[in-house]
């Protein structure tokens, strides 16, 4: 299945990818030319071009217009009544073709924001899809969603309004300098081009004080939510606890904690200084203006004509400060992806590994583990062995290893000392795609698409409906299936059918009787509220465990008692194993349970363990 | 904006308009002298910014008259000290704005979360959490922004208003014609709402579809991996991903259409203006500054005026934001105590008399249901789903309240007890037992904050234990994240155990969990589960076959009626109703059963 993408070098070796799909992602990549990569890429480059174009165009024609205006008055002055026709339909086409320039521009650079987000959505995706198992049982699922929604989406809101506003401030702040250039006298340009100056400093100055607040607010309100929701879930032990008051007080510290970022947040919304230095630069250019006038080196209509012109500095003045907020926060989400795109997933494939059918021997040499990067050991000196067909059952309180001893077989992890084989050979001498094919994993929370149950019976392998109807027969999941209004056609999921964590084990034990696979480790913790349903659960079991090595985990004492070997684990040691007799008669943690459960005395256990 | 989630929900009174402002401006009263000060600011800046372009235009005139630059400089000094004292008193009116808004949306959360946290169970039941809390939370910073809003279109009104009259002052048929601009912002801006609101939900939906189908496949990857399938995930995520990006690029190209579509109006009026101006100056009936001032009033009122006509939406959610908060606030809860008598200690006998209770109008779940427990007693109570077993603890637990008949804890009825001082008397247990995002040793002593670590110990040896708690990286310091997921779900219970135990109360209701929990902690769970009984009586749900082996009586229910009591052994051999619920629900609990599970 893994397939090389020209684009990747060895160490970027994945487990799935897509031909011809486009990857910008290159190691250690910047967050800034990630995007950039995106947005320069094929047709956009075209769109990008005429984006800056029209937008030049359109404030170019916002300019001209001031101009004309100017240049109307005067020769209203002048009592030039043939050129009043002249000036409408000149002013006309200019003040309608400005805005026809802009939805252009709009339209294309909103396809470029759109395209932004989906391409680089699905290069996260894909990306992800390529990553080992062993990197997605690290991530959260909320963590990895957000980044693909919020994250992603925040690419979308880069591109437009973000950067296309301050491609637009940034014309309709040069245009104009230009047009005074060109058509007024050029000392005109000085009080503008001042204010431009002092403008940006002041804009710098404003972002780096506004940042921290409206990152407070934000995280306060994400706190509030949090609390809130903790105190709701948890609200019939507040309320037989009697803590309410206490339960008030913490929401009132979050929400006065995120007034005062609000105030703040105004305090320095009410400093804007670029307001006062529009308004200052108005009153001087004017002043200045006259000044020419006086000396006769401009007319009445050229001072309206400037006038004009310099109304256009009130556009970047009011929406700078959220677009650079926006930029801030895309910068961020880009940064956060390309964190989890460019992360080595952890499969070190042996080229040379065997490909070869399996019998289902397992034997554990010494083993131990930890997690990279801890010192921590989960897992210390394990060693057993079952034979092609047995029964190995863990036992162990939560936290002493038991899931982390079964991802060691298909190498989700690979072990820290010892070794583990397979028909005597280790685990790291099998091509990995050879190995898992072999292994079938049942996880504790089964997981079902939102699909129709017979797609999730047959999602390893494409069968007949007769062999979909066979194995849900042997998983016992036939009757409950057939009873279903819509039988195998039936919908899983939020909109469809909701399945019983019993019913939804023995959906996955179809699936495993289908694939058939030579090892299999089942990680229980259903619990059967009724007898009927254990019957069928138990039949099920005993079905898969038939003609293949399975490793269960589980606290079913029916399966614990009947399996060949029976390891208890406690702390990532081993501390007792064997059969269920041998335990009865050797472990007092294990003969405690029964003990205590079934309020047996030790005598007559003893005698019945060897029923 | 709020266009998701508008549907009305039950206990949504329809508030009149009238009814809301008045709740409304009840809040801001407690800020009187802030909202007088910033009225009066707000006029003040809006007269600013309407007289500023007077000036120029004055000063524009006299260029007519003479070029001496002495006449301007009072002019010039004049707009000067009028920009610093615009900016000053902007400066100060959004300060005052935003401490008045902030602190009535302050307020407001706290009443909100106040009523929240005093109802009975039944409210929750009815209303899920997510909707309370986005309505306390959200609904009201949605509130708060239509204020702030509101802020911005008065004032954009007094510049409106100012800007107009003296228009009309200096050229009355200028004015007219530069009043087609108002109707027409009003009507694009109406027309781009409707539309806008519909396309932006078809928006949200397109990318809701795509977060659930990237949602799914994170979850399934596992499955995805083992059996090779991730090409077939691909290629439906490249169609819920395409159709997304088309159906919001069509959302995105109607947004951007507005703003251009002003502009083209503004180049009409302006057109217009230049005309009918330029016929008047040609007639000497206009001076070029009045004229200017015209022109430029098409783009000074630009902003003004769509945030005016772009506000009656935009009020109308806000408004439903309101309400859905001030809804909340109003609710009454339904559990009242009818005196208050404080008990220090109840022995814990426990009476129903003739109970009636239902959750739902005409769905009774006791109807004249009597049973009486002695202090001491401990009793588990079996049955099938809808008998009515967690009604019991809920309403002992004054969760919920009854509607006729009466309970007597003590031979005192229920109802006069102080509702807060009773409910520390009874230990509650629920089947998910809920755990706060701290650690241990904070869940454990979260009833009682001042308990020593001693009794923590305490109370965790004589619940099976602290052997496990060792186990953990930290101890009783181990955060144990949101609703303790970090432990089994018998190692909370345990946690639980502990809590309940330092609480000491004289009745305890215990309902047991369902869920399947390993054999080690189990074992410490029977152990804590003695003690915990031993000297208090103990109302238990019971789903474990231990547990009812090992109480002094059972109580089985049917329909909200007692069909059946007595100890386990002596309705085994009756061979009634019990005998059959044990070969339904525990006979798979028994040794018996595990040695034979090889025949099934």
């Amino acid at each position: 299945m893994a397939k090389l993408d020209k684009n990747f070098k060895k160490d970027y070796l994945v487990e799935f990818s897509i031909d011809g799909a486009h990857s910008f992602h290159i190691k250690n990549k910047k967050p800034s030319r990630w995007i950039l990569a995106h947005i320069l890429h094929g047709s956009n480059k075209i769109y990008i071009s005429i984006v800056l174009v029209t937008t030049i165009i359109a404030a170019m024609l916002s300019s001209a217009l001031m101009i004309v205006v100017g240049e109307a008055i005067n020769s209203f002055i002048l009592e030039n009544d043939t050129s009043l026709l002249f000036y409408v339909i000149l002013i006309l086409s200019l003040g309608i073709s400005a805005p026809l320039m802009r939805i252009g521009n709009f339209m294309l650079r909103e396809i470029l924001a759109q395209r932004l987000e989906r391409d680089a959505r699905k290069e996260f995706y894909i990306n992800l899809l390529g990553k080992s198992q062993s990197f997605h049982d690290q991530q959260k699922i909320g963590d990895l969603m957000a980044r693909t929604t919020n994250d992603v989406r925040m690419l979308n809101y880069l591109v437009s309004p973000a950067l296309s506003l301050i491609i637009e401030s940034f014309t309709s702040l040069i245009i104009p300098l230009i047009f005074i250039l060109m058509f007024y006298p050029s000392q005109l340009v000085l009080v503008p081009s001042i204010f431009i100056f002092t403008f940006l400093i002041a804009l710098r100055s404003y972002i780096k004080k506004i940042g921290p607040v409206t990152e407070k607010m934000r995280a306060n309100f994400g706190e509030m939510n949090i609390i809130l929701n903790e105190s709701i879930s948890g609200i019939s032990l507040i309320k037989s606890t009697v803590q309410e008051a206490q339960e008030k007080h913490k929401y009132l510290m979050k929400i006065k904690a995120y007034r005062d970022a609000f105030v703040e947040q105004g305090r320095i919304q009410a400093k804007y200084i670029p307001i006062l230095l529009l308004a200052l630069m108005n009153t001087i250019s004017l002043t200045h203006s006259i000044i020419l006038f006086s000396h006769g080196s401009i007319t009445v209509g050229q001072i309206i004509g400037y006038l004009g012109l310099l109304s256009q500095f009130r556009f970047p003045i009011f929406i700078s400060f959220f677009v650079f907020s926006i930029i801030k926060l895309a910068g961020a989400g880009a940064k956060r992806l390309l964190e989890i795109m460019n992360k080595k997933t952890e499969i070190d494939e042996n080229l040379e590994g065997k490909s070869k059918d399996i019998t289902g021997n397992i034997k554990f040499e010494n083993v131990s583990f930890c997690y990279p990067k801890s010192k921590n050991k989960i897992l210390q000196n394990i060693s057993f062995e079952i034979r092609s067909g047995e029964t190995l059952a863990l036992v162990g309180t939560t936290g002493s290893g038991k899931t982390t001893l079964t991802k060691l077989i298909t190498r989700l992890y690979d072990v820290t000392n010892g070794k583990i084989l397979i028909d005597g050979l280790d685990v790291r001498n099998y091509a990995l795609k050879s190995l898992r094919s072999q292994v079938s994993y049942i996880e504790q929370d089964v997981f079902l698409f939102s699909n129709h149950i017979i797609d999730n019976i047959s999602f390893g392998k494409k069968s007949s409906f007769e062999e979909v109807i066979k194995v849900a027969k042997l998983a016992q999941a036939h009757e409950f299936i057939s009873s279903l209004p819509n039988g195998y056609q039936s919908e899983i999921g939020e909109r469809g059918i909701q399945l019983s964590g019993g019913e939804r084990q023995r959906i996955a034990l179809a699936r495993a009787f289908l694939v058939d696979p030579r090892i299999l480790i089942l990680d229980d913790s259903t619990s059967a509220i009724d007898s009927k349903t254990e019957d069928e659960i138990q039949k099920a079991i005993n079905n898969i465990q038939k003609n293949r090595t399975t490793i269960i985990i589980t606290h079913r004492l029916s399966q614990i008692r009947w399996a060949d070997l029976i390891i208890v684990l406690k702390r990532g040691k081993i501390i007792a194993q064997g059969t269920h007799e041998y335990l009865i008669e050797n472990s007092p943690e294990y003969r405690k349970i029964f003990i205590k459960k079934f309020d047996l005395d030790e005598e007559k256990l003893k005698t019945r363990g060897r029923i | 904006m709020a266009f998701i989630g508008l549907e009305a929900e039950k206990y949504d009174r329809i508030y009149q308009d009238r009814d809301l402002f008045r709740r409304i401006i009840g809040y801001f009263k407690n800020y009187k002298k802030k909202i007088i000060a910033i009225t009066l600011l707000l006029t003040i800046s809006s007269l600013i910014h309407a007289i500023l372009p007077i000036l120029i235009t004055i000063a524009i005139n006299s260029l007519e008259i003479s070029t001496n630059i002495e006449n301007f400089i009072i002019i010039i000094l004049i707009m000067l000290s009028f920009n610093f004292l615009g900016f000053l008193i902007n400066y100060f009116q959004q300060i005052k704005t935003s401490e008045a808004i902030g602190n009535v949306i302050l307020d407001i959360r706290k009443d909100a979360n106040n009523s929240v946290l005093n109802h009975d169970l039944s409210f929750f039941d009815q209303n899920p959490s997510g909707k309370i809390v986005s309505r306390i939370n959200t609904d009201s910073q949605d509130f708060g922004r239509t204020m702030e809003l509101l802020m911005e279109v008065i004032s954009s009104c007094f510049v409106v208003v100012v800007f107009t009259i003296i228009m009309f002052f200096l050229n009355i048929f200028l004015s007219f014609i530069f009043m087609i601009i108002i109707p027409s912002f009003f009507i694009v801006a109406i027309l781009f709402m409707k539309a806008a609101r519909r396309r932006t939900i078809l928006g949200q939906r397109a990318i809701a579809s795509v977060n659930a189908f990237v949602k799914e496949t994170y979850s399934g990857i596992q499955i995805a991996k083992t059996f090779s399938q991730e090409e077939k995930l691909f290629k439906e995520f490249e169609q819920v991903n395409n159709q997304s990006y088309k159906v919001n690029l069509k959302r995105a190209f109607l947004f951007n259409i507005i703003f251009p579509s002003l502009g083209i109006i503004q180049a009409f009026v302006l057109v217009l203006l230049i005309y009918f101006g330029g016929i008047d100056i040609l007639k000497g009936t206009i001076s070029i500054g009045n004229l200017n001032l015209f022109i430029q009033g098409t783009w000074l009122l630009t902003f003004p005026l769509f945030t005016i006509a772009a506000f009656w939406p935009q009020l109308q959610a806000g408004l439903a934001s309101a309400e859905r908060i001030f809804a909340l606030i109003d609710t009454n809860p339904k559990v009242i105590q009818t005196d208050n008598i404080k008990p220090t200690k109840l022995k814990g006998k426990i009476e129903f008399k003739n109970l009636t209770f239902e959750y739902e109008e005409d769905k009774k779940v006791f109807e004249n249901f009597s049973l009486t427990i002695n202090p001491g007693e401990s009793i588990a109570i079996v049955g099938h789903t809808g008998a009515g077993k967690s009604s019991l603890a809920n309403l002992l637990a004054r969760f919920y309240e009854f509607q006729a008949g009466d309970i007597l804890i003590d031979d005192i009825s229920i109802r006069q007890f102080d509702l807060s001082k009773y409910r520390k008397k009874i230990g509650i247990i629920p089947q998910t037992p809920f755990l706060w995002a701290d650690t241990i040793e904070n869940n454990i002593k979260y009833c009682c904050k001042n308990a020593e670590k001693e009794d923590i110990t305490n109370a965790l040896n004589q619940t099976g234990g602290a052997e496990w708690i060792e186990d953990l990286p930290n101890g009783l310091e181990t955060y144990i994240r949101e609703r303790g997921s970090l432990l089994s779900m018998g190692q909370r219970q345990l946690t639980v155990f502990s809590r309940v135990l330092l609480e000491n109360p004289s009745i305890l209701i215990l309902d047991e969990a369902t869920a399947s929990i390993d054999p080690f902690t189990e074992t410490r769970i029977q152990e804590a589960l003695e003690k915990i009984m031993k000297g208090r009586t103990s109302i238990i749900i019971a789903h474990r076959l231990w547990t009812i082996r090992h109480v002094d009586r059972i109580i089985v229910l049917d329909h909200g009626k007692i069909v059946e009591e007595g100890n386990h052994q002596a309705l085994i051999s009756k061979g009634g109703i019990y005998a059959n619920l044990y070969n339904t629900y525990f006979r798979h609990q028994s040794l018996d059963y595990i040695e034979k599970v090889r025949d099934l």
